[in-house]
């Protein structure tokens, strides 16, 4: 009866201000929803046990605010990720435009060791607004994920708990996946790079 | 009952560490051979007591990082009695005649060895431990006596201790809860004293993992005794404790094991009637009242023992709570309905979220961290409720909060008392003159009361009070000149949102600005339509939206949101280097709710712009600034807590951004919020008097955060859930009393400095215009809008990034000297920190003129 290590995964879920971040989070782990969250200031995170595969793990999500001058100073929990989520409003063209600028911006600051192989997992949200006012098709968003080496794409409504518990399945699934692949890449001391990360930083003092 | 022993106790604290030992075992010898000997002694050799039973893999957590944690046994123990040596093993106690077993009580200690010092008796351990006859074995096995003792005293868990079991009064269990906790115990003596929490880790301990094979073989179950639960080492303890004495387990604190319990104890513990308060601090306490053995610690313990249990501040104080916590989930019913808890405790008790904790990340030590700091806050409560004596004023200061100075101050000179009454609107009309309008104050004086009393929430004085305070009326101006003023400012609102508008209409500008504008209008949209909903004032859906292309159109909007929505486009025209950006919305809402008037407001969310702009910029560079003072301030007036947020990597305090950003918005509720803001904006101590509200909020729960948090995302967890559980009338006190322990530790070290010899030049430099400790006495205006640019004030404006050398010498640096940076010192300026035009443009984000 060896006890074996706990496992935590980190996700940090990223998205333009009003997009959904925080009510993906609340959906998924407290089956709640609310049209009156405040804007997310600072960051905060939820934690949420689940099974991946008979393994307990557990998840803890990172939720940011949402304007782009806040990230910055954020580069803290950035470190250590095990997964990005990236999130969009499918009525809300601009919001899937960044998306890239999103991604590019995590993998600087969080530096994996390996950005080729890192998990993003990508989610259109607010599905549940109506056809008439989405602006984001479906087609566009998967020929996205595909260009950026197979994203897996999932279509959500936070408000109406739809798809929100399969996206973060796979979230789970592919954050455990590279968290075992670093615990089996002993040539990469963790210190790398937390370095980078800090000089990133001080560079933009 | 307990004296009989005690002889022996003392006689083995005072022996020297390592007389010789006898090197055969001692039940060998004869009495004679032995005279005064007594077994319990330090010895190298290894010989001393017998070892009855014991479990390995029980830990000592000296500190809450699990890296400290010390890995020992727990064992049971026979010293060799006094007279009546029993040679056999011990039966039931049913069965001893009770001369015999009184004896043989008397010689069994209860202890716990750390590993690192077993040397060569490990074997002897491993052995006894690996005997699961379930009685003690036949065979003699002696090991080295580890020091008797019935106080613990203050070094938790390096050493060794034993204590006789009759000088036990009870034991808390903690049976371990799969991913939340080990399983602990916490010995608590009869002299009063508990001993550091043992923790049983079940899964790495080779006997307890065979023992529930054995239970599972044998009854197909791994309930433990009690048939609660999985068995676990604590068990086992009771077990082997119960062979040689009465144990009884309360019916009023089903985690309490009461050890021998006199009839009073039964009385207290043991039998019916229902838990009364004092009963539950006796428990948390460990002690009996009614206990005539009892030692009286006289009128210590007059004061709440909550709160002194609380201040012991130590490793176990945690395990006491647990065990609260324990008992109240067992009656959580009874307990959610209970008025008298602390709200956030109910609220936590009913919070789904508090069920999905996991061992890595600890929510259960948040939890248990909520607890404690719930029972001292209704401690504190009750507290407040009496009247203040010195000794509760002594008893503040020494936990290092010091609300006392300003407590003292005041009671010094009672008149302050009144201060503290809100202003009303006829005070605050009789400090002009009633012909000219023109104050008869000096704005120190007026500052000095809303600051200290604030003003009355129930009365239209804030209307006008706010655009004083707030800076949009000059102090010294007459009624004519404000109205004028007034009338102005309106005209330029209405030229300001019509500008914005032919904007929207014709589209101006080139393709990035018009974008940057639409973008803009769709934020403000999106977080006006989520700022403050909750408030009567912008909650309805009455009117529908203007724009039918919105995402809230649907919802609706009301008349109030649509004026929110205006007054931020039209800041973001008046300050386009800037714009609008996340948070604003929570900054205006307050102002517009005073004021209800649209222009009115905008000058007043203008002017608190001002010193908030530095908040916003793209490049954050003023946040990091106040976020590095915060290090600095935390350094100086709390070296011990700043130790402990550099250990677990908090000292970014980060955890501190969204307080700072939006002036605690969040953390506060909005009636309290405008209470707040009106004693910010006096400057009346300091125009950074925010970083001392963060102060106060942090120190009061420095040992939590110290016993407790063990990590960057706990702390900000925890920070993070203080959110409408902080008091603010005690926040502002102990801010105050922060602030002037802030100045007079400046003053003695500025004081010092000015001894010769002293390598920083710089630090002998005035203070800038120390804020008078007899207020009033200058009585002059200090124009807000005087930028101070080149003194203090004006360098950490500019958002310079601190050095690694400003970090270095703000706090405990090399030679331990307190070193005020620039940044302190800045601290103690009234002067309003604003950014010039063209800081903002570099840096603000906006599109520019």
């Amino acid at each position: 009866m060896s006890s074996r290590k706990k496992i935590l995964l980190k996700v940090i879920i990223l998205g333009d201000s009003g997009v959904g971040k925080t009510s993906l989070m609340n959906q998924y782990v407290n089956k709640k929803f609310s049209a009156s969250y405040k804007a997310t200031i600072g960051a905060d995170f939820l934690t949420k046990e689940v099974l991946v595969d008979d393994r307990l793990v557990t998840m803890q999500l990172w939720d940011t605010a949402g304007q782009e001058r806040f990230q910055s100073l954020g580069v803290a929990f950035y470190r250590g990720a095990d997964c990005c989520v990236l999130v969009y409003d499918v009525n809300n063209a601009k919001s899937f435009d960044t998306l890239d600028s999103w991604r590019d911006e995590f993998l600087i600051q969080a530096s994996p060791m390996d950005p080729e192989s890192f998990p993003f997992v990508v989610l259109g949200n607010k599905v549940d607004v109506g056809e008439d006012k989405r602006v984001v098709s479906g087609k566009r968003a998967m020929a996205f994920c595909q260009g950026k080496g197979g994203i897996p794409y999932f279509e959500t409504s936070a408000k109406e708990a739809v798809n929100v518990e399969q996206a973060f399945e796979v979230i789970a699934r592919n954050a455990l996946a590279q968290e075992e692949s670093q615990d089996f890449n002993p040539d990469f001391p963790e210190t790398i790079p937390i370095n980078i990360g800090e000089q990133n930083q001080g560079c933009n003092c | 009952m307990s004296s009989s022993t005690e002889p022996q106790v003392e006689d083995a604290t005072r022996e020297p560490p390592s007389p010789p030992s006898p090197t055969a075992s001692f039940y060998d010898m004869s009495d004679d051979e032995e005279g005064g000997y007594s077994t319990i002694r330090h010895s190298k050799s290894g010989k001393g007591v017998k070892l009855l039973y014991t479990k390995s893999k029980v830990y000592v957590h000296p500190s809450p990082s699990a890296r400290d944690n010390i890995p020992g046994y727990v064992a049971v123990m026979q010293q060799k009695p006094a007279r009546d040596l029993i040679a056999s093993p011990p039966t039931s106690p049913g069965s001893s005649s009770s001369v015999g077993r009184r004896a043989e009580i008397n010689s069994l200690l209860l202890a716990w060895v750390p590993e690192k010092s077993l040397g060569e008796a490990n074997t002897i351990y491993t052995k006894v431990e690996s005997n699961d006859s379930g009685e003690p074995p036949k065979q003699s096995h002696l090991v080295p006596a580890p020091p008797v003792t019935t106080s613990h005293s203050s070094s938790v868990g390096a050493y060794a201790f034993a204590i006789p079991v009759t000088d036990i009064f009870s034991i808390l269990v903690r049976p371990p809860n799969t991913g939340w906790w080990f399983g602990s115990i916490v010995i608590n003596t009869r002299a009063g004293d508990s001993f550091p929490a043992l923790f049983f880790h079940d899964s790495e301990c080779q006997s307890t993992i065979d023992q529930r094979k054995k239970l599972q073989r044998e009854n197909f179950s791994i309930s433990g005794e009690d048939g609660e639960g999985m068995f676990w080492g604590g068990d086992e303890v009771i077990r082997w404790l119960k062979k040689f004495v009465t144990v009884e387990r309360s019916s009023q604190e089903p985690s309490v094991y009461l050890i021998e319990p006199s009839e009073s104890d039964r009385v207290g513990f043991g039998s019916a009637g229902k838990p009364t308060p004092d009963k539950v601090r006796n428990v948390l306490e460990g002690k009996h009242k009614d206990d005539p053995a009892q030692p009286r610690k006289g009128s210590v313990n007059d004061g709440d023992p909550v709160m002194k249990a609380l201040k012991q501040a130590r490793w176990s104080f945690l395990e006491k709570m647990s065990q609260v916590t324990t008992f109240t989930r067992r009656t959580a019913q009874a307990v959610a309905e209970n008025k008298n808890l602390p709200p956030q405790v109910r609220r936590l008790m009913q919070d789904p979220q508090v069920q999905t904790v996991s061992d890595e990340f600890d929510s259960a030590r948040l939890y248990l961290a909520r607890w404690a700091m719930g029972i001292a806050e209704q401690s504190e409560r009750e507290r407040s409720q009496r009247i203040w004596t010195a000794k509760d004023m002594l008893e503040m200061e020494e936990t290092g909060v010091g609300e006392f100075e300003v407590l003292d101050m005041e009671a010094q000179d009672l008149s302050l008392m009144d201060k503290r009454k809100p202003v009303t609107v006829e005070e605050w009309n009789g400090y002009f003159n009633v012909g000219t309008g023109v104050l008869e104050k000096t704005p120190d004086e007026v500052k000095d009361r809303i600051f200290h009393g604030g003003l009355d929430p129930d009365d239209s004085v804030r209307k006008e009070a706010w655009l004083f305070i707030l800076g949009v009326y000059e102090w010294t101006s007459t009624k004519q000149e404000r109205h004028a003023k007034m009338n102005s400012l309106r005209d330029e609102y209405i030229r300001l949102k019509g500008a914005w508008w032919e904007r929207m209409l014709d589209e101006q500008g080139t393709l990035e600005e018009r974008e940057w504008w639409k973008e803009q209008k769709m934020r403000i949209e999106k977080d006006v339509h989520r700022t403050d909903r909750h408030i009567p004032l912008f909650a309805g859906e009455d009117i529908p939206h203007p724009d039918p292309d919105s995402p809230f159109a649907e919802a609706g909007t009301n008349v109030h949101l649509e004026q929110m929505k205006d007054m931020l486009l039209t800041y973001n025209e008046y300050n386009r280097d800037l714009g609008y950006v996340q948070g604003m919305s929570d900054l205006l809402a307050p102002i517009y709710a005073i004021e209800q008037d649209d222009a009115v407001a905008f000058w007043g969310f203008v002017k608190f712009m001002e010193r908030m702009e530095r908040n916003f910029l793209r490049d954050q560079s003023g946040m990091r600034l106040q976020l590095v003072t915060l290090d600095q301030l935390c350094q100086l007036l709390d070296p011990k807590l700043y130790d402990h947020l550099q250990k677990v990597d908090s000292t970014n305090f980060f955890f501190f951004f969204r307080m700072l950003l939006v002036w605690f918005k969040r953390e506060f509720s909005f009636p309290d919020i405008l209470r707040l803001y009106e004693t910010l904006w006096t400057d009346y101590l300091s125009s950074n008097f925010h970083l001392f509200i963060a102060m106060a909020i942090l120190e009061k729960h420095r040992n939590v955060i110290i016993d407790h948090l063990k990590g960057f995302d706990e702390v900000l967890k925890y920070v993070n859930e203080l959110s409408g559980t902080i008091d603010l009338p005690s926040t502002l006190i102990r801010a105050e009393a922060l602030f002037r322990r802030f100045q007079r530790t400046v003053e003695a070290i500025d004081r010092k400095s000015s001894f010769p010899g002293m390598p920083k030049p710089e630090l002998r430099q005035r203070l800038p215009v120390p804020p008078p400790t007899s207020p009033g006495v200058d009585g002059r205006p200090r124009r807000a809008s005087q930028a101070a640019t080149g003194s203090s004030a004006g360098a950490s404006a500019s958002g310079r990034a601190p050095t690694v050398g400003d970090h270095v010498a703000a706090g405990i640096g090399a030679q331990k000297e307190k070193v005020v940076t620039p940044e302190l010192r800045a601290l103690l300026s009234r002067e309003v920190p604003k950014l010039d035009k063209q800081e903002v443009k570099d840096h603000g984000g906006g599109v520019g003129a």
